[in-house]
C-alpha cells in the first residue's frame, strides 16, 4: 500500500508527534507513505474565508501534484483534509469550477486519485489487521474519541460514517484494546481558527468539551486533528487535566513502537503519567 | 362517470387495498351498499396505524375503543372477505371488469382452525421486537398482531432460515436450539439436536462449528458462541434422556463402521422403521469419536453414552468384524441385509514418504492416539516433534506432553497463518508449553536403531497453491538437525487401500470409494457410501450429514421413491439477508469457557474446556438475533389443541375478477435516524412519536406507564420536537404531514395524565390546530395543561452523560439561543408513503407523484391516473383520521357509482333452516363448558362446572370443550342441539365481544331463535383475573353458570323487525357539495330531491374563482350545473326552503316553500349540505374603507384585470379569538393562493401576509415555500400584539412589529386584505326541523369527530360541506360523496331489518312523563299524541337500555335483558350452593 502524503503546516511543527507517530504506525502496518512533492499551503487558517479563488486554487494545485504522483493521497490534519476534500469533490461535480481550477492550476483533473484522512486510511488496511498489530492492548485507558468538525462534514462530502456520531475513531481505539467512553460531545467544534482572535469564545467551547468528556468517564481524549489538540490543551480552564493524544500515538503504544516517550513531552499537557498508572508504558 | 356498454355488466365486487381505518371504513360501506368486498393487507391482521394508537384528539377517545367496532363489523360481514399477508402483483383489464392477481404469503397457521388461544405463544423460544409496539418489548415468532387483531388468529413470521442453520453440514438447527437454550428448554433443545444428530455432547466440545461462522452476529461483535451452548444442553438434558429401547423391525440394512456416519444413518433409519445393523471393525463403537480424539477433549464415557443412546433407538452393533477380512457385501446380500451402507472412516495414517520413516520411535499419529484412546501408555522420551499443523498434529501434540514428553515441538512447512487446526486448539497447546517450529520440514529421520534425530530444511512462502494457501518454498542451504526422541507423523488419513480395492467398487482418483454426493449411491446398486470413506479425512459434522443423507437415500431407494428430497440442510437460498444493525444493537461480550489450570492439565487427561453456568448459558443465547425469526423448533405444534399450525404452507397466488380497486395502504412514519442531530437510535431517551404513543397506551408493552428507556425512571420534563422528517426539504419531505401538531398535543396532555405535574414542551414553527375543534384543544393545551410551546428550531440534542438527560440547543423567537434541558425527548415524526408504494403503485398501474404518494386530482377525489382504480387515505396526502374515514367513504362511492348496475349480484345471503318454535315449551338447557386450550382449564376445574351445570334446573345436557370456538365444537353443539332437543344453550367460555355473535349464529344454524343463547363470561372475569386461586375462580364460575342458566330459562325468542323504506333522497343546499352529494346519489341510482335556497347553484362556488394549485373553480362550476340539469333521477327546487318534516329514517315526509308555494316530498334520507359564508367581522376597516377587502373580493378584483402595486394580508382577522376561537382552516391557503396570483400576473408587486401561524397543511405548503420564494414577505404576529391599522386620506398604513428584525415595520398597501375567514349559515332552523345538533360555533355536529364525520347520531341523516366546518373546495367535494355512499348503505337495502335486543313500552304502565325521550340519544323515543303513551321507533332503537334505566314507572323494558331474567340471575347469584 502506497500513498501520497501531505503533512500540512502543522505536522512539520505544532504537531511533529502526530507526524512522526502517524509514520511510526503506517510503516508498521505496512502502508508506505511519500511525502507530496513540493506541496502549498491548503488555503484552512485565512484563504478560504477571505479569498473564493485562493480558496479552491490552493487545494486543487495539491490535488493536480497528486494526481500527478499517481497515488491517494493522505492528509493527516483535519483542517486540510477538509479543504482538500471539499475541493476535490467540487472538481468532480461541478463542471463549471472544475474549468475555473485546472485553468488556474494547470492541469487536468481525472478523479483518480482519493483524498483521505487519517482515519479513512485506517479503514482501508481494516480493523482486523490493526487489531492483529496490537501487542500491549490499552486495557484499562478510558478514551473520549474527539473528532471535532471538520472531519466529518459537511455529510455530503464525507459520506459513509454518521456525521453527528462518528464511529471511526472509536472503532480503531476500540481495536487496540481501549475502552471507549459514549458521549455526544464528539464533533463539536472547539473554536477552531478563533483560538488567536477570540480566545475567550474558544475556552468556553473547550471547557464544555472537556466537562462532558470528564462526565462520560474519560481519562483522555482522543483526536485526529492539530487544531483540536492545539486548542484543547492550551485554551483550557486550569481545572482541567484531561490530557489529550493523536490516536497514532496511542496506536503506537499499543504496538509496541519505539519512541512514544518523545512525542509524549511535546504535549502541553503530558499524558506520560496516565499511561503510566495503566503500565501502558514503561 | 364511466359508460358501459349497453350488455357489458360490470362485476359486482371491489377489491380495498390496505386494512387501516380508511380501507375497513371503504370495505363496509360497499358492502353495505350491495357490493362483495376483498379486503387485502400485508399484515396479518387489519387496524393499520389506527390500531397502535392510544388516545384521539381533540376527544381524547381511545383509538381502539372507538376503531373496534369496525373491526368486528368488518370481520363478521357475509360480503366482507378479509386477505391478509397478501400483496397486489397486477391489476388487468377495464374499469369495470378488473383482474387481480394478489401474493399471499404463508401465514403457517390456518385461520379456520386458530382459536386464538395464545397457548403457542407460550412455547415459542423466540424473541423479537415487537413492531406493532415501535421496537419497544418483544413478541414471539408466533404472534397475533394486537390483542383485538382481526382475524383473531395467530401468524408465524418466517423469513427464511438462519445462516447458521443452514451451515451446518450435518443439518442441525442450531438457531432452534440456540432459541430453546435462551428460554431455558434445555429439554427440548436437547431433542431439537438430536433430530439430526445423535452425538451433541461429542459434537458440543470437538465440532468445528461452521455455524459460527456464518453467524451474523459477528457484524456486530462476536458470533454466538453456538457450540459452546449444544455442550451446555447436553450437561443440562442427557441425564433424563433414558427411554424405552424401540424394537428393531422392518427391513434389515447392514452399516459398516460404527463412527459418526455409520451410527448416524443407523440411529436415522431405525427412525424410519428400518432394522439396522452396524458391523465395527474395532472392538468398541465410535470410530474416531472414541479412538481418535483425545479423552481431555472428548471424555470416552460421553461417547459411550451417546452411542448407548443410538443402540436405544433400535440399532444393533457389531464389534471386531471387519469388512474385507471377517465379510465382504456380497455375504451381507447374502444374509438378507435390503441395503448397505460403507462408513469405513479414515484411521491409516498418511506417510511422509522421507528416509528413516520405518524407524522405532517414528510414530503415524493415527495408531498412537488409537493405542492411547484404547488404554496403552506408550513411553516418548523426553523430546517429541510433531510433524504436521491440523487438529490431529495438536491433538498428538497434547497427548505427547500429557505421557510426560518434557519438550513437544510441533514441526510445520508453512506458518501460523496457515495451518489449519482451530486457533482455540493452538492456543491450548502453547498454554500448555508446546512448542512451535514454523515453516520446517523434515527431510529424513535418523539414528541407530531407533530414533535420535530430524534432519529439517527451513522454508519460505511463495505463490498460493490450489488450496489457496501460500506454498512452502525450501531455501537452499538452510537445513539443520533436529535432536528428538520420538516423532509422530500427523501429515493426514485414509482408509486402507488394501481393503478398499478388493470392494469391487469403484474409486475415485484419490483412492476414496465414489459415491454421489447426494443419492450417496455407489457403482453397485443397494450400497451407498459417506463419510472419510467417500470424502476423505473431513470434520466430524460432515460425516454426520453424511450419515443423514445415506439414511434419506437408503429409505427413497427402499420405499422405490425416486422424487423423495435428500437434502440434509435448508437449501442455500433460503438464507436470511443479515438484519445486523452495528451501530444500534447493544454489544454483549461472547462468552468464553473457563478452562482447567494448565499444571494439571498437562499432567492428566482431565477435560480442560469447563462448562458454563446457566446464567452464562442463558445470556450467550440472548445474543442470538433470530436472523429468520421463525426458529422452527415445532415447539408450537406439539401444544396447538386444534392442530391449526402447518410450517409447510407456502406462498398462495390468488386472482380475482373485481369492477374497481380503492388503493388505502396507509403511510409510513419517517426514519428519524436521518435527522442524525437529535440523536434518535444513539441515546436511549429520544423516542419517536409512535414509541411514546405506545408506552401511553395501556395495551403497549409498558402498559401505559411512561417510563424513560435509560432507567425506568418517569420523566419530568419532556420535550416534543415538531417537523422531523415533515417541511424539510434536506430529507426530501418538503410536506407538512398534517397530523403532528395535533398529535404531539394530545401526547402531551396524556401524558400529564400519566404523570401529574409533568413539564411539557413542544417545540414547532407553526402550530397547525386546523381541524374541527383542533384551535379549542390548543388552547386547552397551554391554558388548562400549561403545555408550553416554544416557536423555534432545535438544532442539536446533546445527551449528558451523568443521567442521560438530554440538552436541547434551540433559537428562540427573538433571536437569542437557548440551551434547556430535559428527560425524555419525543420527535414528532412525519408521514412518508408506504414502503410498498412503489411496487403497489407498478402493480395497479397508477402514478405517484414527487413525494410518491399516489396522484389524485384535486377536484376529482378519490380518482387516480387510471379510471376505475381509486385512492384514499394517507396514500394520497398526509391526513387525520376524520379526512381518511371522509376519503374512504368517497373512495367507495365512486366505486358504487361506476359499479351500480351490478348492486347485488355478488352479493351473499346465510341460508338458515325454519327456526323452531319454543314458546310454551318447558326450557331444555344445554350448557357447553370451555377450557380455552389452558386458558381457563389450568385454572378453573372445568369437569367439576360441568358436574355443576347439569344438576342445575333446566339443564339437560352438559358438556366440556377444549375450544368451543372450534369448527368441530361448533358441529357437536349444534349435533347436541338436535340430539338432545335443546331449547336453550349456554357456553361458559370468553367475552361477548368477540364469541357471542358466533355462538348465537351456530344455534340459528341449529333452528333455535339466537337470542335463546347466554354467554358466561368464566375467561375475562374468573380464570384471568384470579389465575392464582384456583378454588375461588372454579366457585365463581359456578356461580356465573348458574346465573346465566337461570336467565336462560327464561329467554324467549326475538325476531328484528322489518321496515319498509322510500328509497329517494333529499339533499339540503345547492352548493358544490349539496350538487356533488346529490349527483353521487344520482349515479349510484337513487332519486334526489335538492332544495337551494337561492335562484341558481353554485353556492359559494359562484365568488370562487381558481383553487390554490390553479384548477378553474368556474369550469368545475359549470360542470356541476350541466350534470345536475341532464340527471333524469334528480329534481332541483330554487328559491325554496325547507319548512317542516315529519316521519324518520327511511320514511320521511318534508314540506318545502317555494316560488310556487308549499309542496310535500317523501323520502328516506335527508343531506344536509347548508354552507357557510365568508365572515365579516368590522375590524381593520373592513366595510368602512375602499380599500380593505376580504380575500374573495380580493380575488374578484384580480379577476377582473386590477393589479395592486402593493398588498398587505393580515390573516386571522376575527378568528382565533374570543367571539370567533376556531381556526378556519382555508384562510393561509387562501392568503397563499391570492398572493401567488398576484405575483404570476404582476411579478414587481409587494405582497406582506401577517400572520398568526401559517397553516398550510399536507402538499399546501408546497405553496407556501413557493409564495416566500417568489418574494412574498410573511411576518408572524402575537395577538397580544396584533398589526395596527391607520387610514390617512385614502392611503392605508400597517404596522407591525417584524420578530426577526426585532423592529417595527410599516407597510403602504394599495390594498388591505383581511382573511376574515369561514362563519356558519343560520343552521338553527334546521337543526329544529331535523332535530341535530349544533357545535358552540354553530356548524352541525356529526356522529363522532373521529369514524362518524358525514352522518349524524340519529341514523338516516347526513351531513357534509362547510355546513359541518371550514374547508376547501375538494375536501367538501370528497365529502359530499362520502355521504352520499353512507346514505346509499340504507336506501340500497330493500327492507331495513331493525335490531333484535330493542326497548318496548307497556303503555298501561307509561304515564308520557317524557323523560324517555330525552334519555334516547338515537331519537328513537317519542311520546304519541293518540295513545299517550311513550313509543319506541324500533327501527332507530340501539337497544343501550337508556330509556329503561331513565323510566320511573318500569313501563320501559329491553327485550333480552327483561327485569325478571336479571333478577333470576342474582337470585342464582345469590343462592346457596345447591
Amino acid at each position: 500500500m502506497k500513498y501520497s502524503y501531505y503533512p500540512g503546516c502543522s505536522l512539520g511543527a505544532t504537531a511533529r508527534e502526530y507526524d512522526l507517530s502517524t509514520h511510526a504506525v503506517c510503516s508498521h502496518l505496512g502502508v508506505e507513505l511519500a511525502e507530496l512533492e513540493d506541496w502549498s499551503c491548503c488555503g484552512a487558517s485565512s484563504a478560504h474565508s477571505t479569498n473564493h479563488v485562493l480558496a479552491g486554487a490552493l487545494p486543487a494545485r495539491n490535488i493536480a501534484l497528486a494526481q500527478e504522483a499517481g497515488h491517494d493521497l493522505v492528509v493527516p490534519c483535519a483542517a486540510c483534509y477538509n479543504r482538500l476534500k471539499r475541493t476535490d469533490s467540487l472538481l468532480a461535480e461541478d463542471p463549471r469550477q472544475r474549468r475555473e481550477l485546472e485553468e488556474l492550476c494547470q492541469f487536468t483533473y481525472t478523479g483518480t486519485v482519493a483524498v483521505r484522512s487519517l482515519l479513512e486510511l485506517m479503514d482501508a488496511v481494516g480493523l482486523s489487521r490493526i487489531q492483529e498489530a496490537v501487542v500491549r492492548p490499552l486495557s484499562g485507558l478510558k478514551l473520549a474519541p474527539y473528532y471535532g468538525c471538520l472531519l466529518v462534514r459537511p455529510a455530503s462530502v464525507r459520506r459513509g460514517d454518521n456525521p453527528d456520531h462518528p464511529r471511526a475513531l472509536d472503532q480503531i481505539m476500540e481495536a487496540a484494546g481501549a475502552t471507549v467512553c459514549h458521549w455526544s460531545y464528539k464533533t463539536d467544534c472547539c473554536g477552531g481558527a478563533l483560538s488567536i482572535a477570540r480566545a475567550g469564545i474558544v475556552k468556553e467551547l473547550v471547557d464544555k468539551i472537556l466537562d462532558m468528556a470528564v462526565d462520560a468517564g474519560a481519562s483522555a481524549l482522543v483526536t485526529a486533528c492539530p487544531l483540536c489538540v492545539a486548542n484543547l490543551e492550551m485554551r483550557r480552564s486550569r481545572r482541567h487535566t484531561l490530557p489529550v493524544l493523536y490516536f497514532t500515538e496511542l496506536l503506537a503504544v499499543a504496538m509496541g513502537l519505539e519512541g512514544t516517550r518523545a512525542w509524549f513531552r511535546k504535549h502541553l499537557v503530558d499524558p506520560y503519567p496516565l499511561l503510566r498508572s495503566l503500565g501502558l508504558v514503561g | 362517470m364511466a359508460v358501459f356498454q349497453e350488455q357489458v355488466k360490470p362485476t359486482g365486487a371491489v377489491m380495498v387495498v390496505g386494512g387501516g381505518i380508511s380501507g375497513m371504513q371503504s370495505a363496509l360501506d360497499l358492502a353495505e351498499a350491495g357490493f362483495r368486498v376483498y379486503l387485502v393487507d400485508r399484515a396479518p391482521a387489519i387496524g393499520g396505524t389506527m390500531a397502535r394508537l392510544d388516545k384521539t384528539f381533540p376527544t381524547n377517545d381511545c383509538a381502539m375503543c372507538i376503531m373496534s367496532p369496525k373491526l368486528v363489523d368488518c370481520g363478521r360481514h357475509l360480503d366482507i372477505e378479509i386477505i391478509t399477508g397478501a400483496t397486489v402483483k397486477e391489476v388487468a383489464g377495464e374499469p369495470g371488469a378488473l383482474k387481480v392477481r394478489l401474493e399471499q404469503r404463508p401465514r403457517y397457521v390456518e385461520l379456520e382452525k386458530c382459536t386464538a388461544c395464545g397457548d403457542c405463544t407460550r412455547v415459542c423460544p423466540v424473541d423479537v421486537p415487537n413492531e406493532f409496539d415501535a421496537g419497544l418489548g418483544s413478541r414471539k415468532a408466533i404472534y397475533k398482531l394486537y390483542s383485538q387483531a382481526t382475524p383473531n388468529a395467530f401468524a408465524i413470521e418466517k423469513n427464511g432460515v438462519s445462516p447458521c442453520r443452514a451451515a451446518c453440514p450435518a443439518g442441525v438447527n442450531a438457531h432452534g436450539y440456540v432459541a430453546l437454550a435462551r428460554a431455558g428448554k434445555w429439554n427440548e433443545a436437547w431433542e431439537l439436536i438430536r433430530r439430526a444428530l445423535p452425538f451433541p455432547s461429542v459434537c458440543g466440545r470437538v465440532c468445528n462449528h461452521p455455524c459460527e461462522e456464518e453467524c451474523y452476529r459477528a457484524q456486530i461483535d462476536a458470533p454466538v458462541a453456538i457450540r459452546t451452548l449444544k455442550r451446555y444442553i447436553t450437561h443440562r438434558a442427557m441425564d433424563g434422556a433414558a427411554r424405552e429401547p424401540r424394537q428393531p423391525s422392518g427391513r434389515p440394512v447392514a452399516i459398516v463402521g460404527a463412527g459418526p456416519a455409520g451410527l448416524t444413518c443407523a440411529a436415522q433409519l431405525a427412525r424410519r422403521g428400518y432394522a439396522p445393523t452396524v458391523f465395527e471393525a474395532l472392538p468398541v463403537p465410535g470410530g474416531m469419536m472414541r479412538v481418535g480424539i483425545p479423552e481431555y477433549r472428548l471424555p470416552k464415557d460421553l461417547v459411550a453414552r451417546e452411542v448407548a443412546l443410538v443402540e436405544q433407538e433400535g440399532v444393533k452393533i457389531t464389534t471386531s468384524r471387519a469388512l474385507g477380512r471377517d465379510f465382504s457385501i456380497d455375504d451381507l446380500f447374502v444374509q438378507g441385509f435390503a441395503a448397505v451402507f460403507l462408513a469405513l472412516g479414515a484411521h491409516q495414517s498418511q506417510q511422509l514418504g522421507i528416509p528413516g520413516e520405518d524407524l522405532p520411535g517414528v510414530l503415524p499419529a493415527i495408531p498412537f492416539l488409537r493405542e492411547v484412546a484404547l488404554g496403552s501408555r506408550p513411553v516418548l522420551g523426553g523430546r517429541v516433534a510433531v510433524i504436521g499443523g491440523g487438529n490431529t498434529a495438536m491433538d498428538a501434540a497434547r497427548t505427547a506432553r500429557r505421557l510426560g514428553a518434557a519438550h513437544v515441538t510441533i514441526v510445520y512447512r508453512r506458518t501460523e497463518g496457515e495451518i489449519t487446526a482451530l486457533p482455540e486448539e493452538i492456543a491450548e497447546a502453547r498454554e500448555e508449553g508446546i512448542e512451535f517450529l514454523m515453516l520446517a520440514s523434515p527431510l529424513a529421520f535418523s539414528g541407530t536403531g531407533r530414533l535420535e534425530s530430524i534432519s529439517c530444511i527451513r522454508n519460505r512462502l511463495g505463490e498460493p497453491d490450489a488450496s489457496g494457501r501460500r506454498r512452502p518454498l525450501p531455501v537452499p542451504g538452510s537445513e539443520f538437525t533436529l535432536k528428538v526422541d520420538t516423532a509422530i507423523v500427523a501429515v493426514g488419513q485414509r482408509t486402507d487401500p488394501e481393503v478398499l480395492a478388493r470392494l469391487g467398487l469403484e474409486l475415485t482418483r484419490w483412492g476414496t470409494i465414489a459415491a454421489d454426493r447426494t443419492t450417496m449411491a455407489t457403482s453397485r446398486p443397494g450400497v451407498f457410501a459417506g463419510g472419510d470413506v467417500v470424502t476423505g479425512p473431513s470434520m466430524l459434522v460432515d460425516a454426520v450429514g453424511d450419515g443423514n443423507a445415506a439414511a434419506l437415500a437408503i429409505d427413497a431407494y427402499l420405499r422405490g421413491d425416486g422424487s423423495a428430497s435428500l437434502a440434509v440442510r435448508p437449501a442455500r437460498e433460503r438464507v436470511v439477508e443479515s438484519r445486523a444493525n452495528p451501530g444500534l444493537t447493544p454489544r454483549a461480550r461472547r462468552v468464553t469457557p473457563r478452562l482447567l489450570d494448565v499444571e494439571r492439565r498437562v499432567s492428566s487427561f482431565e477435560e480442560v474446556a469447563l462448562s458454563l453456568t446457566e446464567e452464562e448459558a442463558m445470556a450467550e443465547a440472548a445474543r442470538c438475533l433470530n436472523c429468520a425469526v421463525c426458529c422452527e423448533c415445532q415447539q408450537c405444534v406439539a401444544v396447538c389443541g386444534p392442530k391449526a399450525i402447518d410450517h409447510g404452507d407456502a406462498v398462495r397466488i390468488r386472482e380475482l375478477d373485481v369492477g374497481a380497486v380503492i388503493l388505502s395502504p396507509g403511510f409510513d412514519l419517517f426514519d428519524a435516524r436521518a435527522r442524525t442531530e437529535y440523536g434518535y437510535g444513539i441515546y436511549p431517551n429520544v423516542v419517536s412519536s409512535m414509541e411514546f404513543e405506545r408506552m401511553l397506551s395501556a395495551s403497549g408493552p409498558f402498559q401505559g406507564h411512561v417510563t424513560r428507556p435509560s432507567d425506568g425512571q418517569e420523566p419530568r420534563r419532556v420535550a416534543f420536537i415538531q417537523c422531523v422528517g415533515s417541511r424539510d426539504t434536506e430529507c426530501g419531505q418538503e410536506y407538512c404531514s398534517a397530523v403532528c401538531c395535533m398529535y404531539a398535543t394530545k401526547e402531551a396532555i396524556i401524558a400529564q395524565e400519566h404523570i401529574p405535574g409533568l413539564a411539557a414542551t413542544v417545540f414547532y414553527m407553526d402550530v397547525r390546530a386546523f381541524g374541527k375543534e383542533f384551535e379549542y384543544y390548543y388552547s386547552r393545551a397551554q391554558a388548562d395543561h400549561g403545555i408550553r410551546y416554544e416557536k423555534c428550531v432545535v438544532s442539536t440534542v446533546k445527551e449528558l452523560q451523568v443521567n442521560k438527560n438530554l440538552v436541547l440547543r434551540f433559537r428562540r423567537a427573538d433571536g437569542t439561543m437557548g440551551e434547556e434541558e430535559f428527560d425524555l425527548v419525543v420527535l414528532s415524526l412525519g408521514l412518508r408513503p408506504p414502503a410498498s408504494a412503489r411496487e403497489l403503485a407498478a402493480a395497479a398501474g397508477v402514478q405517484l407523484d414527487e413525494y410518491g404518494f399516489c396522484v389524485s386530482p384535486a377536484l376529482s377525489p378519490g380518482a387516480t391516473s387510471r379510471p376505475g382504480v381509486f385512492v384514499a387515505g394517507a396514500f394520497r396526502e398526509p391526513k387525520d383520521i376524520p379526512e381518511t374515514v371522509i376519503d374512504a367513504s368517497c373512495a367507495a362511492a365512486r366505486a358504487a357509482e361506476l359499479l351500480s348496475p351490478a348492486r347485488g349480484t355478488l352479493t351473499r345471503k346465510k341460508e338458515y333452516p325454519p327456526e323452531k318454535d319454543v314458546t310454551g315449551r318447558p326450557p331444555r338447557v344445554g350448557v357447553f363448558v370451555c377450557h380455552c386450550g389452558i386458558n381457563i382449564g389450568s385454572v378453573i376445574d372445568v369437569p367439576s362446572v360441568v358436574n355443576f351445570a347439569s344438576r342445575l334446573p333446566g339443564v339437560v345436557w352438559a358438556e366440556e370443550f377444549l375450544f368451543t370456538c372450534s369448527q368441530d365444537s361448533i358441529e357437536r353443539m349444534v349435533q347436541r342441539i338436535e340430539e338432545h332437543a335443546l331449547n336453550r344453550v349456554v357456553v361458559a367460555s370468553c367475552t361477548p365481544r368477540t364469541h357471542e355473535a358466533l355462538f348465537r349464529e351456530s344455534i340459528r344454524a341449529a333452528g333455535l331463535n339466537p337470542y335463546l343463547f347466554e354467554l358466561a363470561n368464566i375467561r375475562e372475569q374468573s380464570s384471568w383475573v384470579h389465575r392464582f386461586d384456583s378454588r375461588a375462580a372454579t366457585a365463581k364460575a359456578r356461580d356465573l353458570v348458574s346465573m346465566a342458566v337461570a336467565k336462560a330459562r327464561l329467554l324467549q325468542p326475538i325476531a328484528g323487525q322489518e321496515f319498509t323504506i322510500d328509497h329517494s333522497a333529499l339533499v339540503v343546499g345547492g352548493g358544490a357539495s349539496g350538487m356533488a352529494a346529490a349527483l353521487s346519489l344520482a349515479g349510484q341510482g337513487f332519486q334526489v330531491h335538492l332544495v337551494e335556497k337561492e335562484a341558481a347553484l353554485g353556492g359559494n362556488l359562484r365568488h370562487l374563482q381558481r383553487t390554490l394549485e390553479g384548477d378553474d373553480v368556474g369550469a368545475v362550476l359549470d360542470d356541476l350545473i350541466a350534470a345536475m340539469r341532464s340527471h333524469p333521477l334528480i329534481s332541483v327546487h330554487l328559491e325554496s326552503t325547507v319548512v317542516s318534516t315529519s316521519g324518520y329514517l327511511g320514511n320521511y315526509a318534508t314540506r318545502i316553500q317555494g316560488p310556487d308555494g308549499e309542496l310535500e316530498v317523501k323520502h328516506g334520507v335527508v343531506l344536509l349540505a347548508t354552507g357557510a359564508s365568508e365572515g365579516r367581522s368590522p375590524e381593520y376597516g373592513l366595510g368602512r374603507h375602499p380599500a380593505v377587502l376580504t380575500q374573495l373580493e380580493f380575488e374578484e378584483r384580480l379577476a377582473a384585470g386590477e393589479l395592486p402595486g402593493t398588498v398587505a394580508m393580515i390573516q386571522c382577522a376575527g378568528s382565533r379569538e374570543p367571539g370567533r376561537p376556531y381556526c378556519s382552516r382555508i384562510c393561509c391557503s387562501e392568503a397563499v393562493k391570492n398572493a401567488l396570483y398576484l405575483k404570476e400576473l404582476s411579478p414587481g408587486s409587494t405582497v406582506v401576509v401577517f400572520y398568526r401561524d401559517v397553516r398550510t397543511y399536507g402538499f399546501k405548503e408546497k405553496y407556501y415555500r413557493k409564495a416566500r420564494e417568489q418574494g412574498v414577505i410573511f411576518v408572524q404576529y402575537d395577538v397580544e400584539e396584533k398589526p395596527t391599522v391607520r387610514y390617512s386620506g385614502a392611503g392605508i398604513e400597517v404596522e407591525a412589529l417584524d420578530p426577526v428584525l426585532g423592529e417595527r415595520i410599516l407597510v403602504r398597501p394599495d390594498y388591505l386584505v383581511l382573511s376574515t375567514g369561514v362563519v356558519p349559515n343560520d343552521n338553527a332552523h334546521l337543526s329544529q326541523v331535523f332535530k341535530v345538533p349544533l357545535t358552540q360555533d354553530g356548524f352541525y355536529s356529526e356522529a363522532h369527530l373521529k369514524l362518524r364525520p358525514v352522518e349524524f347520531a340519529a341514523d338516516g341523516i347526513y351531513l357534509c360541506g362547510l355546513a359541518h366546518g371550514p374547508k376547501l373546495l375538494e375536501e367538501s367535494l370528497a365529502q359530499a360523496r362520502a355521504a352520499a355512499v353512507r346514505a346509499v348503505g340504507l336506501l340500497a337495502k330493500p327492507v331495513v331489518t331493525g335490531k333484535g335486543s330493542v326497548a318496548r313500552v307497556n303503555a298501561r304502565r307509561c304515564t308520557a312523563c317524557g323523560l324517555c325521550v330525552n334519555a334516547c340519544p338515537y331519537d328513537a323515543r317519542a311520546i304519541d299524541a293518540k295513545t299517550g303513551a311513550a313509543e319506541v321507533r324500533a327501527i332507530l332503537c340501539q337497544g343501550c337500555g337508556a330509556c329503561v334505566v331513565a323510566c320511573p314507572s318500569g313501563a320501559s323494558e329491553l327485550k333480552g335483558f327483561e327485569k325478571r331474567q336479571i333478577m333470576a340471575m342474582i337470585d342464582a347469584a345469590l343462592a346457596e350452593e345447591v
